[in-house]
């Protein structure tokens, strides 16, 4: 996208407001028919600009999304006695032989998965033993299960020893300058302008599709939305955030569910709008939390408490609706108390990489899991409980990584959805009919015969806003509402739509490869999965191509409960961006306050000369820990452990009157069979460093 | 979060999956877009049930159903006499042009969907010569139809009894069972069988042709009436005297060719019925016909019966039509069509192609067939009625359990300038060749001028 085609992109805008403004005139000077002929032309032009423009929306994000460069952030390294350094590029870190692992030590000693180095959302690191054979010793002292880490601390992995030195605020402040940001080469602005226009054009249509007294409705809602996407612009514009892809494809389809209502049911276009702003909130809400992953861990079990009983209190006391009793009402409210299990249930299921050696965490999470699909099977909505299981068996492999326990799910949801056939004749005759829908079109075929006859109707371009007859079905704008979609909009359109939700998958995915914490993986791929195969449920469903079972298409379907809880796990799916000043689920570095002396490492290191002289550690008894080695002189080797308060780098810097034989010589031979020649190593490798310094 | 990394593409998986299934989606929409878009509950193209897009044109351009506004021909014979080809309102008439070309009336297309004014399909029919056929039935119930065995092109099809799709009031006393409408709804031609009488006796012809050695020293001698072992027999309206092969079908002589049907056996009779396509269904531009019968038996009687179209004996009245083109075509001829091309929006006209069918006869033993045919016509039917046509006919006199007999007239022209072949079908019209042959005369005389 050059900026020609920008130019070009805004040129075509401004075209598209003039004939607007034109028929304004036109109506305004009272000529009826020349404003009928400019509203049949415009309404020509939009018909076929509508999915150019929507295309264009996608293709802007999606290159956006997937054209940055994947950069490493880094928040420590482990220093070996060769000198290596070995850059700790999570906040959840993997140490051993294995080739997976993310610190590789390929040494005999270490086992394939050794110990854990997890970084918290606070900068906190902490070391975890894991079962190794030869054991982790932290400077010396043999660790069993966590031992709080500081910086320069020696830990021994089976007798494999590395400086651990975590990276400064400083260094995470310069990182977060050198990685590039989203939002340079697409500007996310003029994506937005792009899908105003379409929303314009869109509204257009649908005020000449409406009944005269929807007709404000339609343009307020629309407005409202327009609004709404562009105040969340701002408020990440005002926090410095440049990452809005995900934001924009969200409100593309938003947009899209908006026509659907205001198409099938104009009454309740209001309701949906209200819920897209619930929605927008919640996600926002949830985006907060996702920062500070502490807290998170800390809710979730209240929360899935909560969630069992409010599925519980719902299965026995819920009103029966549509064939199943998923839905609550409380006075003139009601919504689907499945749709927001399901962001409790990706909470729960999500875990740190600590926890994910712990099976007896995993089967909590099965057991709730269990709860849930059970309760929602005993309701009778087997579209949500098959949904919830297909996350469930997400997180499982993602926990465990082991296909054999999936397998094992698998084959007992088999058995058990075969019971349930045997028990629920009408599911049973759903999956009878399944690619025979055209033999029988007037009865179980009838909603996939009449969706594959609007799509085929619709062609690529569709019949025009408000002109389709396939949203006249029962539940036509929630199960069928790929079909309305391709009906009226076009096939196009339709495409683009599940188009997105691939995006969002996918973007999901990739982001794993530099996400910091397993948590953020897991929530974000649980979420992704959620959607596509609730995206998979509803349009291969309506067509035949799946057994239809009645799910939601994300963002797109209408509905309250579904809207929002769509925004909501969308906010795992950004929490797990982690380009720099993407998201607000994600902090930035702290701004480096006005007291803080302004530690140029160079300058500070010159001014004291102390590195050159080959002495990094105080001898500040007071603040440091005293780590004995066997030494052959019987000397106390004392290695520096600077207190995490908050020592000024200055006020941790030797004077310049040491010595340097206070320069620990931690004696590495051991397990090298070489002394003095690490020990210049380390020297030779503090004199590289740029500067290091504690966590505040 | 390597380990996790790798793991993710279990989640991968699913987005491949769903990508696939897009891709299957959108194959099936290029594959069967067409008729699904053209399913009657699809009401950007169907209202009240009833096709709302395109229109049917005879041959000649003449619009018989603007499917847009819902309005047929103006002509009222032209009305009554294609109903059974275009179908009604209600949608009873279930194999007319309505319903069956509603693909090609739609007028999909890939990229704009059903957005357009649909197409023009233009049947093979001649409106006019279907009136003449409707005015020669003179209200008898029955068939005519006519066909061109070099295209295929069914120019005349009709099946009587007949009604108005614009008169409600007919349309009702047809719904309140009015007996002189007994299967109104039905186009005789597709989609019935008759018992063929007579016209039969083509088929025991061929396999005695091919079967039998001594043929040419056949002769019978005919008192009314052959009788066999067991008092049972089989008679004659008349007695035809000493007749060999050629005179026996001239004669029609039953007694003849049920001697010839016991020499043959009722098993190579099938066999020969199957070979002239009376026993399958065949497939009139997509409409499936009705699928004829013959059955074998110990009796020698009931065998003699079935040999000269009678006993279990039944045939489609299209299936004889067609075994008449492939008579006069030396085995293989152009199978009948109903679709002749569809005139697209924007004027583009897609014709079809002819296709061929064949019957398992030597071209020799259709040869001889046809020249034993134009001897019917010239020694018995009359040369007169048909002018200079060098018309080669079977007459047929079914009889069926009450009332007169089913009068049959079938046959072709020996012209390559006039490549016609036809069957009339007079229910309880009585006499085969007086009856049904002049409809046919009737019918002839105006599809060669």
């Amino acid at each position: 996208m050059s900026v020609s085609d920008v130019i070009q992109t805004i040129l075509q805008g401004l075209q598209t407001m003039g004939r607007g403004i034109a028929s304004l005139f036109a109506s305004l000077s009272g000529n009826e028919a020349l404003m009928s002929l400019l509203t049949s032309l415009l309404g020509g032009l939009f018909h076929y600009a509508l999915p150019v423009f929507g295309v264009l929306v996608v293709v802007r994000c999606g290159r956006s999304l997937f054209q940055s460069r994947m950069e490493q952030e880094t928040w420590g390294s482990l220093v070996l006695t060769d000198g290596t350094r070995l850059p700790l590029n999570h906040w959840e870190n993997l140490v051993g032989r294995s080739r997976r692992c993310d610190v590789i030590l390929s040494y005999g000693t270490v086992s394939r998965n050794h110990a854990a180095l997890i970084r918290d959302s606070k900068g906190n690191w902490l070391l975890y033993a894991l079962n190794s054979k030869n054991g982790v010793t932290l400077n010396g002292t043999t660790i069993f299960q966590t031992a709080a880490l500081k910086a320069r601390d020696i830990i021994s992995f089976g007798g494999v020893d590395a400086c651990f030195l975590p990276s400064t605020a400083e260094e995470e402040r310069q990182q977060a300058q050198r990685r590039s940001k989203p939002g340079k080469a697409f500007s996310p602005g003029i994506t937005l302008f792009l899908l105003s226009l379409f929303q314009g054009m869109l509204c257009f249509q649908l005020w000449n599709a409406v009944d005269a007294e929807y007709q404000t409705t339609v343009a307020g809602c629309f407005g409202a939305l327009c609004a709404l996407m562009w105040a969340v612009y701002l408020i990440y514009r005002i926090f410095r955030r440049t990452g809005f892809e995900i934001e924009t494809l969200a409100f593309f389809l938003t947009t899209l569910c908006l026509t659907v209502t205001a198409s099938s049911s104009p009454s309740g276009l209001k309701k949906q709008t209200l819920c897209v702003v619930l929605g927008v909130a919640l996600f926002f809400a949830l985006s907060i939390c996702l920062r500070d992953l502490e807290f998170v861990t800390q809710i979730r079990w209240p929360l899935a408490v909560a969630s069992m009983a409010l599925l519980a209190f719902n299965l026995l006391l819920g009103e029966r609706l549509f064939g199943a009793r998923n839905w609550l009402s409380i006075g003139p409210i009601s919504f689907q108390p499945s749709e927001f299990v399901k962001i409790v249930f990706i909470l729960v299921g999500a875990t740190t990489l600590d926890r994910m050696f712990n099976k007896k965490n995993l089967l909590y999470t099965l057991g709730y899991s269990l709860f849930c699909v059970g309760c929602l099977g005993l309701m009778s909505d087997f579209g949500t409980a098959l949904i919830f299981f297909v996350a469930l068996l997400a997180i499982t492999f993602l926990r465990s990584g082991d296909l054999a326990s999936v397998l094992f799910l698998l084959a007992a949801a088999i058995s058990g959805g075969y019971l349930i056939l045997q028990y629920k004749s009408y599911i049973f005759a759903r999956f009878a009919v399944y690619r025979h829908v055209w033999e029988d079109p007037s009865n179980l075929g009838y909603q996939q015969t009449r969706t594959m006859s609007a799509i085929a109707s619709g062609g690529l371009f569709g019949q025009g806003v408000g002109d389709g007859w396939l949203k006249n079905i029962g539940a036509a704008n929630t199960d069928l509402v790929f079909g309305v979609l391709a009906e009226e909009l076009g096939l196009i359109l339709a495409v683009t739509a599940v188009a997105v939700i691939v995006l969002l998958a996918i973007f999901a995915v990739r982001e794993a490869s530099i996400a910091r914490s397993s948590f953020y993986v897991i929530t974000a791929c649980s979420a992704a999965m959620i959607f596509v195969v609730q995206t998979m449920l509803n349009v291969f469903g309506s067509t035949d191509l799946l057994p239809l079972t009645g799910v939601t298409l994300p963002f797109v379907s209408v509905g309250g409960s579904s809207m929002m809880s769509c925004w909501a796990l969308l906010a795992f799916i950004k929490a797990s961006d982690a380009r720099q000043n993407a998201g607000l689920a994600v902090r930035l570095p702290k701004r480096r306050k006005k007291n803080e002396p302004e530690d140029e490492p160079d300058s500070w290191r010159a001014a004291t000369g102390f590195f050159r002289r080959g002495a990094p550690f105080t001898a500040d008894d007071s603040a440091e820990t005293v780590i004995r080695r066997p030494e052959p002189d019987d000397e106390p080797t004392r290695i520096n452990r600077p207190a995490s308060a908050s020592p000024s780098p200055k006020s941790s810097v030797p004077t310049a009157g040491e010595s340097s034989d206070d320069f620990p010589d931690i004696d590495f031979s051991d397990e090298t069979g070489e002394n003095t020649a690490d020990a210049d190593d380390w020297r030779s490798y503090f004199l590289k460093d740029d500067e290091w310094e504690d966590k505040p | 979060m390597k380990q996790l990394k790798t793991r993710t593409l279990f989640v991968l998986f699913f987005i491949l999956a769903l990508i696939l299934g897009m891709v299957v989606l959108l194959v099936f929409y290029v594959l069967n877009g067409a008729s699904w878009a053209s399913y009657s509950a699809n009401r950007h193209v169907y209202s009240n049930g009833s096709i709302s897009s395109g229109s049917i044109a005879d041959r000649n351009g003449v619009i018989l159903y603007d499917c847009e506004n819902d309005a047929y021909n103006d002509d009222y014979e032209i009305r009554v006499s294609t109903v059974h080809a275009i179908g009604d309102r209600n949608g009873s008439i279930s194999v007319g042009a309505k319903s069956v070309f509603a693909d090609e009336l739609v007028g999909f297309s890939l990229v704009f969907g059903t957005n357009g004014t649909g197409n023009q399909v233009n049947l093979t029919l001649d409106a006019q010569l279907n009136k003449v056929a409707y005015e020669a039935m003179d209200g008898r119930d029955g068939v005519v139809a006519l066909y061109n065995y070099e295209t295929g092109d069914l120019l005349c099809m009709l099946s009587t009894p007949a009604f108005d799709p614009d008169d409600e009031d007919e349309i009702a006393a047809i719904n309140a069972g009015d007996e002189s409408y007994d299967g109104a709804y039905l186009n005789r031609f597709l989609s019935s069988t008759y018992t063929p009488g007579s016209t039969f006796k083509l088929v025991t012809s061929a396999a005695a042709i091919e079967t039998l050695s001594n043929l040419d020293s056949f002769t019978f001698t005919c008192d009314g009436s052959l009788e066999y072992d067991d008092g049972s027999t089989v008679t004659c309206p008349s007695a035809h005297g000493t007749v060999d092969f050629e005179t026996a079908l001239a004669d029609s002589c039953n007694g003849a060719f049920a001697t010839l049907a016991n020499e043959i056996g009722g098993e190579t009779l099938q066999q020969y019925a199957e070979e002239a396509g009376l026993l399958s269904s065949l497939s009139v531009s997509g409409i499936p016909t009705a699928t004829g019968s013959f059955s074998t038996t110990v009796s020698a009687v009931d065998e003699g019966w079935s040999g000269v179209g009678q006993y279990e004996d039944l045939v489609n009245p299209c299936a004889m039509l067609t075994l008449m083109g492939c008579i006069a075509s030396g085995g293989e001829a152009a199978a009948p069509r109903l679709l002749l091309s569809v005139t697209g929006s924007v004027g583009l006209t897609t014709t079809e192609a002819t296709e061929t069918t064949s019957i398992g006869w030597d071209s020799s033993t259709c040869q001889q067939l046809k020249t034993m045919m134009r001897n019917n016509v010239v020694s018995h039917y009359g040369q007169s009625q048909f002018g200079d046509l060098a018309v080669c006919a079977k007459s047929g006199t079914a009889e069926v359990g009450s009332g007169s007999p089913h009068a049959w007239f079938v046959g072709f022209i020996d012209d390559e300038e006039y490549p016609y072949a036809f069957v009339v079908v007079v229910e309880n019209g009585g006499w085969g060749s007086s009856v049904a042959g002049s409809v046919a005369a009737a019918v002839l005389e105006t599809a060669c001028s």
